[in-house]
């Protein structure tokens, strides 16, 4: 690895004037944020023959450096006439210039090479968690469907960036590759469409961005109903079905159930009270609107990531329907803050097995503050968030890197785990308005639905 | 602390040079401006304030320690409202008043044996237990001045300064602890003052050796293969791990809340970066708000106090307490780095906790829509309540909660410890 960095921009640069000052792992903004999500075992072990490979032509490359620059800038160029040529000029190609020499045998040797380059920031102790990267839609497998590419795009760029906008999405590009699926002469829906069809799509959005758990959900759900399909099923029938399937996944898990989540939860919304949120959670959002709509009369204090600053939109749409509004740009204010509040609102993304939070980072810090000061911690969650499979009790098992804060002088862990000895309650579109439950028991009321959504 | 001098701005050097061309009350003015544009503030503020301490003794006018203690009083609690956001400053202008009483009091101690020596006919006569060293402990003062009262009388008459004192005693304000001392008569003004100054020349080099003194302990607190989160590292945290990373071989995470200012695009921990990676030690800057997803990973949290209160709780730079509070929701020990200087004798204040500063960072101006609809609260300094911090590490070594009353005791005099802010009879 650090002969790579060091040795590799030596071969090319001499060719460009020697115009590269800043040390490989500075990688500017504008280049391809790239890196290996999770990529399958046949996959890695592709990219650490390439490795070798590459390593070992760096020795010989030392040794014959013009001739080796020669080589590498005509490898460059080709690539570059692959469509690779958006990815800012001389930098990245003095950086990729020489590795494509011994990464020719991989599948998609370039990305291989830049993932390299931007992973190698990450330190070594959080090397094991995956990032977000934006993958050239030239170099995606042939067979992803172009809905499917334009929203990994948008995923592996954060325009589409909750859990609930992600599914929606997927779940909708779906159903454009099921519509424009024809079965091949001699094959069948129920047999040919999942592994041919719908798993390379999964795997490039997947190598986009991480899936969220409410994806995973999701496809199992779809795939379950794919393989109910009788092997004679008619093609079309078997399509009407699985369109009608998704559409109605979309209706009752996504749509009811926000509105129903939010009608519930702006229950809990009493005269007088202050509300504390963190950033800006949709399902918290429609929650304080309702509540006004309601003609609740409350304050909300915001808490806002000042990476993100969701949480001044909030406030905006907040201020526009009369709610007063407290801003703290960053957790500073926690302690004066949570003293304010009578109650705290919390989204979340996703919730585990064991019922902790899988949710913005910095949930935590104020699920702990406010338990700390005795206020009640309501978190607010779709059922189809609900990870039945995955248990995490610290923020390192299961979590994504900032592709946006991975530099050498900066990282940053979108996503923290909150116990579930912090939350006071959940509020699901399964709560009849009674009030909430702690996870456990909405994992167990899962459990004993037999959901057709999460089998295990 | 080097000040950049390229800059016009007043600042900390500038003022320290400018003390001896200046009048008093033109330095003591020009501090308060600084203090109250917070362009001192910090550790800063206890070397500025015994800077100007000493000016004042040195400078000012005085004949007998009432005089001094009040002028000195006076001087201090307009420095420290000034800047109540550093309680600091109250503590050194304590320190100075409890030196000045301690000198005085020798002094007199010294004087009481002086005279005594003189008329040692009469005392031998009284055979009067009586002691042979000069007493620097002030109690022992008390029981003397029954046996010694006549060579009061006699060293009044000996000595100049004492007749003119005699007056200006009368009309001092007298206040009711220091009574005792107003009766004693320092024989000579000058060595009073010589002594004060080298006092605080002590106090001066109290401070300046602290974070010396800190980062004496790192060894013992920094074990290898440790990550350590160190937030919003201060030049005493930085020198301690630039310490530790001398023997030790460990990983430290900085953070901090917000993201660094986009106008200053270089990383503002390189120079400490660079000295931690010349040891071997791995820097990782944590660009996080929340500081909980990373605390399974770190082993311990240090910080910078910039001031202790008496019931252990911590005056600190906004987040910290953050940092504090995920370390105790995982049990990892939070070490509280301050020399014994910060140490002080009050209660915590919820206004000085929760001040808030300067919003346009996080709001743009020119965002009309926004800057009406927000009221931004960015918070700026914290507090972080005793039970969150496990070790105080001082410069006279690691103490615990419950050792800080002792030290309180140890650096403050009783009567100081209620010097307030409210200024006094100026």
């Amino acid at each position: 690895m650090a002969t790579q960095a060091t040795v590799a921009p030596v071969g090319v640069t001499s060719p460009q004037g020697g115009s590269r000052t800043i040390p490989a792992p500075a990688n500017p903004p504008t280049a391809a944020t790239a890196n290996p999500a999770q990529l399958t075992p046949a996959q890695l072990k592709a990219k650490a023959k390439a490795d070798k490979a590459a390593r070992r032509a760096q020795v010989k490359e030392t040794k014959a450096v013009v001739a080796a620059a020669d080589a590498a800038k005509t490898t460059a160029d080709a690539k570059g006439g692959k469509g690779k040529g958006k990815q800012d000029g001389p930098q990245s190609q003095s950086k990729t210039g020489p590795q494509h020499r011994g990464s020719t045998s991989g599948r998609r040797p370039s990305i291989l090479v830049v993932e390299k380059d931007v992973r190698s920031g990450i330190p070594e102790c959080f090397s094991h968690i995956p990032m977000a990267k934006r993958i050239p839609t030239a170099h995606a497998h042939k067979d992803v469907h172009p809905a499917v590419l334009v929203i990994g795009q948008q995923m592996a760029t954060f325009a589409i960036k909750d859990s609930i906008a992600r599914l929606e999405a997927t779940l909708l590009a779906f159903r454009k590759v099921i519509e424009s699926y024809e079965t091949p002469k001699g094959n069948s829906l129920s047999r040919h469409f999942v592994p041919h069809v719908l798993n390379p799509q999964i795997e490039y959005l997947t190598e986009c961005r991480p899936m969220c758990y409410s994806m995973g959900n999701a496809i199992r759900l779809l795939k379950a109903k794919v393989n109910d399909f009788d092997i004679d099923t008619p093609e079309e029938e078997a399509k009407e079905g699985l369109l009608e399937t998704i559409d109605l996944f979309i209706n009752e898990r996504i749509t009811l159930a926000e509105f129903v989540i939010a009608r519930n939860a702006a229950k809990q919304i009493n005269d007088g009270d202050v509300i504390l949120t963190y950033g800006r959670h949709r399902l918290v959002e429609k929650t304080f609107l309702l509540a006004r709509e309601n003609g609740r009369v409350f304050d909300v204090s915001i808490i806002d990531d000042p990476y993100d600053r969701g949480g001044q939109e909030l406030a905006r749409s907040l201020q526009q329907v009369g709610i007063r509004v407290f801003y703290s740009p960053n957790l500073g204010g926690l302690r004066a803050n949570v003293e304010r509040a009578t109650n705290v609102l919390l989204g979340t993304e996703a919730i585990f097995a064991n019922g902790s939070l899988h949710a913005a980072a910095g949930t935590a810090d104020i699920a702990v503050a406010a338990t700390n000061a005795s206020k009640k911690v309501i978190v607010l969650c779709e059922t189809i968030n609900f990870d039945r499979e995955r248990v995490s009790v610290d923020a390192l098992t299961y979590n994504e890197i900032d592709p946006e804060q991975n530099t050498s002088d900066s990282f940053r862990l979108l996503f923290d785990t909150t116990r579930d000895k912090y939350i006071t309650g959940v509020i699901t579109e399964f709560e009849s308005g009674t009030g909430n439950s702690p996870a456990q028991a909405i994992l167990a009321l899962l459990r004993k639905q037999e959901d057709p959504t999460v089998i295990a | 602390m080097a000040p950049s001098q390229a800059s016009y701005a007043p600042s900390l050097g500038k003022l320290l040079k400018s003390l001896n061309g200046q009048t008093l009350e033109a330095s003591i003015e020009s501090f308060i401006y600084l203090l109250k544009r917070r362009q001192i503030k910090g550790d800063d503020c206890a070397d500025a304030t015994a800077h100007l301490l000493r000016q004042v003794i040195a400078k000012s006018k005085w004949s007998d320690v009432d005089q001094l203690l009040t002028r000195v009083q006076n001087v201090g609690s307009r420095l420290a409202q000034a800047a109540p956001h550093e309680p600091i400053i109250g503590n050194i202008v304590r320190r100075v008043m409890g030196l000045i009483r301690d000198e005085a009091s020798e002094d007199r101690n010294a004087d009481d044996l002086g005279s005594e020596t003189a008329s040692d006919i009469q005392s031998l006569s009284m055979n009067a237990p009586r002691p042979q060293h000069p007493k620097p402990a002030p109690i022992a003062s008390r029981p003397q001045t029954l046996t010694t009262m006549p060579s009061f009388h006699v060293s009044k008459a000996k000595s100049m300064f004492n007749l003119l004192s005699v007056v200006d005693t009368l009309d001092s304000p007298v206040t009711g602890a220091s009574t005792p001392m107003s009766q004693a008569q320092p024989t000579s003004v000058s060595a009073l003052r010589s002594e004060v100054l080298d006092g605080i020349n002590e106090i001066m080099d109290e401070i300046s050796q602290a974070d010396d003194q800190i980062a004496s302990f790192a060894e013992v607190q920094i074990q290898p293969g440790d990550f350590v989160l160190a937030y919003l590292p201060s030049r005493t945290v930085e020198r301690f791990l630039v310490k530790a990373s001398a023997r030790r071989r460990f990983t430290v995470f900085i953070a901090s809340l917000d993201p660094p200012q986009a106008s200053s695009s270089t990383d503002p921990y390189a120079a400490l970066r660079k000295k931690l990676n010349a040891g071997g030690v791995k820097m990782i800057s944590i660009a996080s708000n929340g500081l909980m997803a990373y605390m399974s990973r770190v082993n311990k949290v240090i910080f910078s106090a910039k001031a202790v209160y008496q019931n252990g709780g911590l005056l600190v730079d906004s987040g910290a307490s953050v940092a504090a509070q995920a370390a105790h929701a995982y049990s990892k020990p939070v070490i509280a780095l301050g020399g014994v200087f910060k140490f002080c004798p009050e209660d915590p204040s919820d206004e000085i906790a929760g001040e808030t500063g300067d919003s346009s960072s996080y709001v743009s101006y020119a965002d009309g829509s926004k800057v009406d609809a927000l009221e931004v609260e960015n918070t700026v300094a914290d507090y972080v309540p005793p039970e969150l911090v496990d070790v105080y590490l001082t410069n006279l070594g690691p103490q615990t909660r419950h050792h800080l009353a002792s030290i309180m005791a140890d650096h403050y005099k009783p009567e100081d410890v209620g010097f307030s802010l409210i200024p006094g009879e100026v």
